[in-house]
């Protein structure tokens, strides 16, 4: 490399060392004669300013990960990111996103003060006048049209304090269930699966499960771009210890190349395929037995169970136990070679998984995220994995286990503990009474006034917003206009005049574009706050900066706007304090070994903890006796979540998706996301190096299907399906490389709306939409 | 002799089966339970991995002529960060979008060289184990923005900081995912304003040391 320089020796520079050799012994010279005093001004003089940054701990603003960052703080201003080399998470690595995060709050179209529509036009107002004519629209709302007429849609991007006032105002001050949050697009159908198979919600391992683990079987979930940092974890540990990736997905992805193999299979057909791997497994007779014995039933559901597309849709499902010799005449239907036909997995790929969960001296863990949640049979996909890993007994040990992951930084801490869901409480749900009655204790309310009927899931509530049910609605921390399926209905929707829309953000989205009161929010490190990822790890942080303008906390402006509406003896917290006393409240709800928080004070100075926070330790597999103190049955493993302590194997079929490609819309569209855009990029694409690499969306062809319809990279083209379409430049062989027959399109571009196209179907249990399938056509403009 | 054979297979044989059998059985035995590495606390010393990582070739670097073609200026070393520290962004296209750092970016980036289409030296990546490349560098397909943007220039780490007349130079950002120090101050890529100028001195943290808040205080000792 070097040849090509020639040798020369620099005497020139050394002999200008030579002159500061000399300097520098005159100068410890007369340091001698005069020590201790001599020269420590001009020492301290000297040290560089650039490294001397305040670096302030926090968690970072974007997915559900978690990792943790520091920020460099200098004269107020952030001016430099970097991760937490104390975080157990990230270990002091981030991705592009997390490194360039603060920048966005610098972008020149902020909101900054509240905007009130008067006459067509948004005039700036004043923050308290914009706080009581949120306050009294409100009221009016439920004095003339009951509790159920106005509602909240908030976020798995909320604080912790944010989620629980916002609960507490609806759900103990109000009296209505009219609260759900963005999380039930991302994370519903892990939920239901959680608590149908293990009646507890969230992981029972931890992010360390990849330290121990074998092999890594990510199922339609692209970790590269979209948990980069765990993935990032995981190439070193398939570098250095040898560990294997499989990717199992419907496209080819950054993660599919550095796998050590990659599976592809046809959309929907995941179901018969992981019925088919339990199929191979008893077959094999791989089974646990005494695992199965000691710590799972078995149980069947309702099948048929319609995808949601109409309004007003109502599913209940009802469980029926069953037996093994049931179980096992069940998957018959599922052999390798009947699957192979239809998921266009080869038998030796099925029989090459299954081998894998089946040996017993692998540890295997179990990734996924959108692929499997955001599906029309979401709660099944999850239960089926978790059956998978339930036969052979790999689950809550190091390095074995399922892992859902979650896409918001706190979609586990906010939506899913303080329970943002209209079903939900901060413990337990609204149907139960005994929860009831402990948030009524808690939130020192009268018990009756909690309503015991869930209301409206998310894409409901917008059904509601556009027949004209719902006449008030909130937004916080969320930009549904571009997140929600099938936005071409719910954008006139909100426009209409029935509904008065109050929209909280920190910049200007399509979803302010239709509000009545823009409110100013503080961005991350403005507020303090609290956020939940997706290892049960609860992380703190305290302001870093002030925000411009009135903007304000969202807690802050949802108690502003309860005192106004008279319920201030509820919300007894003061400005310059309230996320601490909003959590110290908080905790009481999850009191016990089952899913006790750390105290504040081990949030601030640790990064991060994982609950159950017992006895001053996190526990970081739950469910196994050896490592979680709750487990009380004397036995190896305790699934205390269910009354007789056992897990439960479902039975799920394979169905089909509800739209399918025919003669006139021959595709599948998948959506989802690009590693430098973080979901409806409100804050990514106003960081310029993102929006540099990333600029606009675009549509994903496969090369021959370009080829057939003439189709080259950038050209224009159309993506049409029953509900809309959308234009978007073609791109071949470039990010991702979808299978034949399937298009795809990243959702972030608020100017390229693909969720115009997307259908509304969803999960009938969880009540999670499916972006993933749809029919569409395409066409070269 | 036939026999010594037959018997000598035979105890290989045995000694296999014993072995084979042996290994399984403890395999089998393995426990799901693990021991966990007890947790240590608070860092003290700032990382010192890969301080000597680059110093194989510290006597080329030192043997290197002044002046060549290709060589970079910390103007080009700032021009695509955000901010000190930040991860450079990619100035180059990009081959291709799918492959993983060590099938396509390191190729070059591990060792560097001279690239005669860029008339330049490929800077050398300082953390080469880490293979998910594009998950912090991206590439800028465009000069414009999104939106507006009030974030503009950044302070820049002072470079002659010397504590006083003839010492060596404090180490004036954070290191960390930069700890291997040769590769951005040694060798034909390093802007010419930070090329050490004894880069076969490779133990750099023997001298020069971090002032960084990080490390924590313990205040001053008071009799």
């Amino acid at each position: 490399m070097l040849n090509k320089i020639i040798m020369e020796q620099t005497k020139v520079d050394r002999r200008s060392f030579i002159k500061k050799m000399a300097a520098a012994a005159a100068m410890t010279a007369a340091a001698t004669m005069f020590p201790g005093i001599v020269f420590a001004a001009e020492q301290i003089e000297n040290i560089p300013k650039g490294g001397n940054l305040d670096w302030k701990k926090g968690p970072c603003r974007f997915c559900g990960v978690g990792c943790g960052i520091l920020v460099g703080v200098e004269n107020g201003k952030a001016v430099a990111v970097k991760g937490d080399p104390n975080s157990s998470v990230n270990k002091g690595l981030l991705c592009v996103k997390g490194y360039h995060q603060t920048m966005c709050i610098q972008a020149k179209d902020r909101l900054t003060h509240a905007l009130v529509k008067k006459n067509g036009s948004y005039v700036k107002t004043p923050i308290n006048e914009a706080l009581d004519l949120v306050a009294s629209k409100m009221k009016s709302t439920i004095e003339k049209h009951g509790k159920d007429s106005v509602a909240m849609y908030t976020s798995g991007q909320s604080t912790i304090p944010e989620g629980y006032v916002a609960s507490k105002l609806m759900k103990g001050a109000i009296g209505t269930n009219n609260l759900d949050c963005n999380a039930r697009l991302c994370m519903a159908s892990a939920v239901t699966g959680f608590l149908t198979t293990f009646g507890a919600d969230e992981p029972m391992g931890c992010y360390e499960d990849i330290d121990y683990a074998d092999y890594f079987i990510t199922w339609g979930n692209n970790m590269a771009e979209m948990h980069p940092v765990l993935f990032s974890r995981m190439l070193e540990q398939k570098n250095n210890r040898g560990a294997k990736i499989i990717d199992f997905a419907t496209r080819t992805t950054r993660s599919s190349m550095a796998a050590n193999k990659s599976i592809l299979f046809e959309p929907q057909t995941d179901l018969a395929v992981a019925n088919a791997i339990c199929y191979e497994i008893i077959n094999n007779g791989w089974v646990n037995k005494s695992f199965v014995e000691k710590h799972c039933n078995f149980s069947k559901g309702s099948t048929n169970i319609g995808y949601g597309t109409e309004d007003k849709f109502k599913f209940t499902d009802k469980p029926e136990a069953i037996n093994f010799e049931e179980y096992k005449e069940f998957l018959k239907d599922y052999t390798p070679e009947k699957v192979a036909k239809y998921s266009k997995v080869s038998v030796k790929d099925i029989k090459y998984l299954a081998n894998i969960y089946g040996d017993p001296n692998k540890k295997v863990v179990s990734y996924w995220c959108m692929g499997m949640n955001q599906h029309t049979r979401g709660t099944w996909m999850n239960n089926l994995v978790y059956n998978i890993h339930l036969l052979t007994g790999k689950i809550s040990q190091p390095g074995n286990g399922p892992f859902s992951l979650t896409g918001q930084p706190s979609a586990c801490g906010t939506a899913r503990e303080v329970g943002t869901f209209t079903h939900k409480l901060p413990k337990g749900v609204v149907m139960n009474p005994k929860h009831r009655e402990l948030a009524a204790k808690i939130w020192k309310v009268p018990v009756e006034r909690i309503p015991s009927k869930p209301t409206y899931h998310a894409t409901e509530m917008f059904r509601a917003v556009d027949r004209g049910e719902i006449k008030f609605i909130w937004t916080q921390v969320t930009n549904p206009l571009v997140s929600l399926p099938k936005t071409s209905r719910y954008r006139p929707a909100m426009e209409k005049e029935s509904c008065f829309v109050v929209v909280s953000d920190v910049f200007p989205t399509p979803t302010s574009d239709v509000a009545d009161v823009i409110l100013p929010a503080s961005w991350h490190i403005e507020k303090g706050g609290l956020y939940g990822n997706s290892e049960r790890r609860t992380q703190h942080w305290d302001k870093m900066v002030e925000g411009p303008g009135e903007t304000t906390p969202d807690a802050w402006m949802t108690i502003e706007v309860a005192k106004r509406m008279g319920y201030g003896d509820l919300f007894p917290y003061s400005k310059e304090n309230h996320v601490e006393e909003i959590y110290n409240e908080y905790r009481q709800f999850h009191e016990g070994a089952k899913h006790g928080m750390a105290p504040l004070e081990v949030l601030k100075k640790e990064s991060g903890a994982i609950w159950p926070y017992v006895d001053g330790k996190s526990t970081q597999w739950r469910f196994n006796s050896k490592y979680d103190p709750a487990c009380d049955n004397g036995e190896d493993f305790h699934f205390y979540g269910k009354p007789d302590g056992k897990a439960v194997i479902w039975q799920r079929p394979f169905e089909n998706a509800p739209e399918m490609p025919d003669q006139e819309y021959p595709f599948w569209l998948n959506t989802g996301r690009v590693i430098e855009h973080w979901h409806t990029g409100s804050m990514t694409r106003r960081i310029p190096v993102l929006h540099r690499a990333m600029p606009n969306a675009y549509v994903e062809l496969h090369p021959e299907d370009a080829i057939k319809f003439g189709i080259r990279n950038g050209e224009k083209v159309k993506v049409t399906s029953r509900r809309g379409s959308c234009t978007l430049p073609a791109s071949i062989n470039e990010r991702g490389l979808p299978t034949k027959g399937q298009v795809f399109v990243p959702f972030f571009d608020e100017s390229l709306l693909i969720n115009d196209v997307t259908l509304d179907a969803f999960c009938p249990i969880s009540k999670e939409p499916d972006y993933k399938k749809c029919a569409v056509k395409i066409e070269k403009v | 002799m036939k026999r010594l054979y037959f018997i000598g297979i035979f105890a290989l044989l045995i000694i296999a089966t014993i072995y084979t059998w042996s290994k399984s059985y403890y395999t089998e035995q393995e426990e799901a339970y693990v021991q966990l590495p007890v947790e240590s606390g608070q860092v003290l010393i700032p990382s010192e991995k890969g301080v000597f990582e680059r110093s194989r070739f510290a006597n080329d670097y030192a043997t290197m002529r002044e002046d060549y073609k290709g060589g970079r200026s910390l103007d080009t070393y700032y021009n695509n960060r955000a901010f000190h520290g930040a991860p450079p962004s990619i100035p180059h296209p990009v081959v291709n979008d799918l492959t993983m750092g060590d099938k396509s970016c390191l190729k070059c980036h591990e060792n560097g060289g001279y690239v005669s289409k860029f008339e330049a030296f490929t800077p050398v990546v300082p953390h080469p184990e880490k293979v998910n490349c594009r998950q912090c560098h991206v590439p800028q397909k465009t000069e414009s923005l999104f939106k507006g943007t009030n974030s503009g220039s950044f302070s820049r780490p002072s470079i002659n900081n010397e504590a006083f007349e003839g010492g060596p130079p404090i180490i004036p950002h954070q290191i960390q995912l930069h700890e291997n120090c040769l590769a951005c101050h040694a060798g034909p890529s390093a802007p010419k304003e930070i090329r050490v100028l004894h880069p076969e001195r490779s133990n750099c943290r023997q001298c020069h040391v971090l002032n960084n808040k990080e490390m924590t205080d313990i205040g001053n000792f008071i009799r």
